[in-house]
């Protein structure tokens, strides 16, 4: 019998939202502290130079300014995700690599004093030659951007899997084509800021993190400062979007001044200053070539993917890993072979995105669909056909053990009459649709379980103490929500200390969607021993057995005698009497193979569970001005059960934002080093009224291990979403793309060429 | 250069300050009032997180200098809450869903505000019109649609 829930999957207002409604919730820009200094940076104004010498002497006699600081301050260590990409100096003291890189920093009593003094500084450097595209990186004799990085790769991941020439050579269609995509901004609302204030030894630190532990530890590392000594507090986050996962050189900085001056330090962007130097996405070129047998089963993949790196390493093994692995999360692959090159260039730093590596999973899936036809068979059948189910396993040997994939295509298509509408596209009106899967957390080795505590007031209001961080997706309210369903009590009644290192136990962050899934699996957990505490005095109390036990509306009684109820404050009391106080710990580490390395070993179990995707577009293109035109949207996903519906469909809809309508308007262009639209007026981010009507479905499979059998909530949909357009403009107009955004320019041109 | 004074009304107080001649309205909301609800998101007019309202008219504080208002009657996101009840707007974008990561919030409800302030009962397409001023990069806007509509229908 399904288990009766009183909370978890209700459409509750978010805990957070009271405070965001009223303007009281508290930003890192938001922050004042007594005696506060004000930091600003001086930039590299060349993508490529040799530092020769920084003069701060003027800039130091500035009245009111506190502290100037360069590299030679630091403690030349260099950040990296990894050993083997530990590259990043944060502030450099050989050279610097791109426009825009921190150069030089100074504290002053305001910002006007702060800037004065930066523009005091000077730096004398020696221009080297750049190198801008990756493709022209990666030739003999390009400039190198660091020592060690022949042809400047930085890193290349090689999967192969199967038999792939063989199986080329005895398909029945062979089909290749070349995709590229220009990276795109996170644009997330708030501009990167970070307060830091050393005091007595110790470091607080406020930003916008997606995964507070991680900070520390990098930080930890940087400042040669131990973990216990680092607290990054709690703090709300204006939007992440894969954007805030890794340290920046803002939090190095302001550090290092914070520990100069030993008074708080605030530093924060312009929105110029955070598209140019916190962290942009990849711009990608994938090659692309399948081969199928005549039922239109895919049985031959050769991928070549190259991602435009920036000049540091930054996520880099993953980075140039995940759009490949989301991809065979979805499909089977028999034959496959991957070559992913993360590649150095002179341009700013690189992080992953909700919507990571668009052109390899556009370029897939408008592929998928010209081979359907081809075939004399539809985008459904094909899917259907190839997809992945509940039992199997992915490519690199993960292991799905549930599976919406096949609902999630069934229930999008069947809103728009997909195959008709296919089948019978008129002249530039076409309908499309993409899939993927998504990873609910990456194996990031002892930091890839959580772990949460609860205790109880003597009143019988509780409070959970766990490491999840809240980006602005709602997982405070998440863990709230599930804690009350097993607690007993109102959401109302249950406060939370969470993304603060020092409070919390270690845990993996937003980053890698892992929140739901381990974090809040972790939660449950914890208020589950808490609540066996209770029944456990309950019972004594009731005299009846324990699994009779309810809790209720704060109230406790026996399923057999319901009207005989305790005051769930009178068991919390009695608790405190015995000298055993209810304080319930509880925590989740996924069934992730821990032996899996990204590069050197990329097989293995990759995480505890896959979250399943479609989403489906209906547009139209104008044949004289290239305009596309988004009818309709709708987004189908797979989040094993949703905790709170309304969530879950806002992460679904943003995500036909930020990847669907992106798809024909956002991306970063470049010139010589510069990126040209840095700002929100050149930089095009869709308004409501670009958005076409949209539809969410949430498909429930009930994941047997994730809490209340819920999985990640709502990132397929950002990373099919511009799969779905891709797919339709093929539709529409018989062409495959050739570059996404798909702004008129593009549209024009490619109405010019053979459709096919 | 040096500071002027100015006067004007915040959320029904009266104010007077030395401000800078070069201080936006928005500076001067959150460094000296320190009503750090309206937000800097591009400090161009560009995305209407700043968004409050003066004399009955959405502005982008980060557009405008303070000295441009004096004796003016300004509402800001702090000042939409009356003896503890919160305003409609605010109720309607909790339960709808409309807030996620808030940093467009304050914003975005100060200009619903003045468009029901001069339109009770906007359709669809109005409310779509009036808040394609402001961006947000979370909630590809469907909620807050349906929260200002859901307080229309009620009102
Ligand atoms: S900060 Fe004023 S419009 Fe963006
Ligand atoms: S809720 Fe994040 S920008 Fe609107």
């Amino acid at each position: 019998m399904e288990e009766e829930l009183y909370v978890v999957g209700k459409r509750v207002p978010r805990t957070d939202s009271i405070y965001k409604v009223t303007g009281a919730a508290e930003y890192t820009a938001d922050i004042k502290l007594p005696n506060m200094l004000i930091a600003k940076v001086l930039r590299s104004p060349y993508p490529h130079a040799k530092i020769v010498n920084i003069d701060i002497s003027k800039a130091k006699r500035v009245p009111g300014v506190k502290a100037v600081i360069t590299g030679k301050d630091g403690y030349g260590v260099k950040w990296g995700v990894f050993k083997y990409t530990q590259d990043h100096m944060m502030l450099p003291i050989d050279k610097v690599r791109y426009v825009g890189e921190d150069i030089a920093a100074c504290a002053a009593i305001d910002e006007e004093t702060a800037q004065e003094a930066i523009e005091l500084i000077k730096v004398d450097y020696e221009p080297l030659e750049p190198v801008f595209d990756p493709e022209e990186a990666m030739k003999d004799g390009a400039p190198l951007i660091h020592e060690g990085y022949p042809r400047n790769i930085n890193i290349h991941v090689h999967i192969e899997v199967g038999d792939v020439d063989k199986a080329f050579k005895e398909a029945h269609y062979v089909r290749e084509d070349k995709f590229r995509a220009q990276g795109e901004a996170y644009a997330m609302l708030e501009p990167y800021a970070c307060v830091a204030y050393y005091k007595n030894g110790y470091l607080d630190l406020w930003m916008p993190n997606a995964g507070p532990h991680v900070r520390a530890k990098a930080l930890s590392n940087l400042l040669k400062i131990p973990l216990n000594r680092i607290r990054v507090r709690h703090v709300f986050i204006g939007g992440a979007f894969g954007g805030r996962s890794e340290v920046a050189p803002a939090d190095f900085i302001v550090s290092l001044l914070s520990i100069k001056t030993e008074r708080p330090v605030k530093l924060v962007m312009s929105r110029e200053e955070n598209a140019i130097s916190s962290r942009q996405v990849h711009d990608v070129v994938a090659r692309i070539k399948t081969g199928v047998k005549k039922d239109g089963t895919i049985v031959a993949r050769d991928y070549e993917v190259i991602y435009d790196g920036g000049a540091y390493s930054s996520t880099g093994p993953i980075a140039a890993s995940v759009p490949f692995y989301v991809y065979e999360e979805c499909y089977r692959m028999a034959n496959v072979r991957y070559h992913g090159y993360r590649v150095y260039t002179n341009k700013g730093i690189r992080g992953m995105y909700g919507c990571h590596g668009r052109a390899f999973l556009a370029g897939c899936e408008a592929q998928l669909d010209l081979i359907a036809k081809e075939l004399g068979l539809d985008p459904i059948e094909i899917r259907l056909k190839n997809g992945l189910r509940a039992g199997e396993e992915t490519a690199t040997g993960s292991k799905i053990i549930s599976c919406g994939l096949q609902e999630t295509i069934e229930e999008a298509t069947k809103k728009v009459d997909f195959k008709n509408k296919w089948k019978k596209a008129t002249r530039l009106k076409g309908v499309g649709m993409g899939c993927v899967a998504i990873m609910c957390g990456f194996p990031m080795g002892f930091r890839s379980g959580s772990s949460c505590s609860v205790k109880f007031n003597d009143d019988g209001q509780a409070t959970i103490i766990t490491a999840i961080v809240d980006n602005g997706q709602g997982n405070e309210s998440m863990a709230i929500q599930i804690a009350s369903e097993v607690l007993g009590i109102p959401m109302e009644d249950i406060n939370i200390i969470n993304a603060d290192t020092e409070a919390t136990s270690l845990d993996p962050g937003a980053y890698s969607q892992a929140a739901t899934f381990v974090g809040a699996n972790a939660v449950k957990r914890a208020c589950e021993d808490a609540r066996r505490q209770i029944a456990e005095i309950a019972r004594e109390k009731l005299s009846c057995e324990i699994k009779d036990i309810v809790i209720k509306e704060r109230m406790v009684f026996s399923r057999k005698n319901p009207e005989n109820k305790i005051p769930i404050s009178w068991i919390v009391r009695e608790a405190f009497l015995r000298g055993k106080p209810i304080i319930g710990v509880g925590s989740y580490f996924p069934n992730i193979d821990l032996k899996r390395e990204w590069v050197s070993k990329p097989f293995g179990q990759m995480a505890g569970s896959f979250s399943y995707g479609t989403s489906v577009a209906e547009l139209t293109v104008d044949e004289n001005t290239g305009k596309i035109k988004v009818h309709k949207f709708i987004a189908a996903h797979d989040c094993g059960r949703p905790i709170n519906p309304m969530a879950v469909e806002g992460q679904l809809e943003g995500g036909i934002m930020q990847a669907g309508i992106a798809a024909i308007m956002e991306g970063n262009i470049w010139h010589n080093g510069f990126l040209m639209n840095p700002d929100l007026l050149e930089y095009k981010i869709p308004t409501a009224k670009d958005m076409p009507d949209i539809e969410t479905v949430l498909v429930t499979t009930m994941d047997p291990e994730g809490p209340f059998g819920a999985k990640e909530g709502g990132l397929t949909i950002r990373m099919s979403a511009y799969s779905a357009i891709a797919s339709a403009f093929y539709n529409a107009t018989g062409r495959l793309f050739k570059e996404l955004p798909l702004t008129p320019d593009k549209v024009l041109e490619l109405l010019q060429t053979e459709e096919g | 250069m040096r500071n002027r004074k100015i006067s004007f009304t915040v959320n029904n107080e009266k104010v007077t300050l030395h401000v800078r001649p070069y201080e936006t309205l928005l500076e001067t909301l959150r460094e000296r009032l320190l009503l750090t609800g309206a937000k800097e998101a591009c400090g161009l007019g560009s995305c209407g997180a700043c968004t409050v309202i003066v004399n009955r008219k959405p502005v982008r504080s980060c557009l405008i200098l303070t000295l441009e208002v004096e004796d003016a009657i300004i509402e800001t996101i702090e000042g939409l809450k009356k003896n503890g009840n919160l305003h409609p707007l605010q109720k309607a974008f909790m339960e709808k869903g409309a807030v996620q990561c808030g940093f467009c919030t304050p914003g975005m409800i100060m200009t619903a505000k003045s468009l029901l302030d001069r339109n009770s009962r906007p359709n669809r397409s109005e409310i779509i019109e009036a808040i394609s001023s402001n961006l947000c990069r979370c909630t590809g806007y469907k909620k807050i649609i349906e929260a200002v509509e859901d307080v229309c229908s009620k009102e």
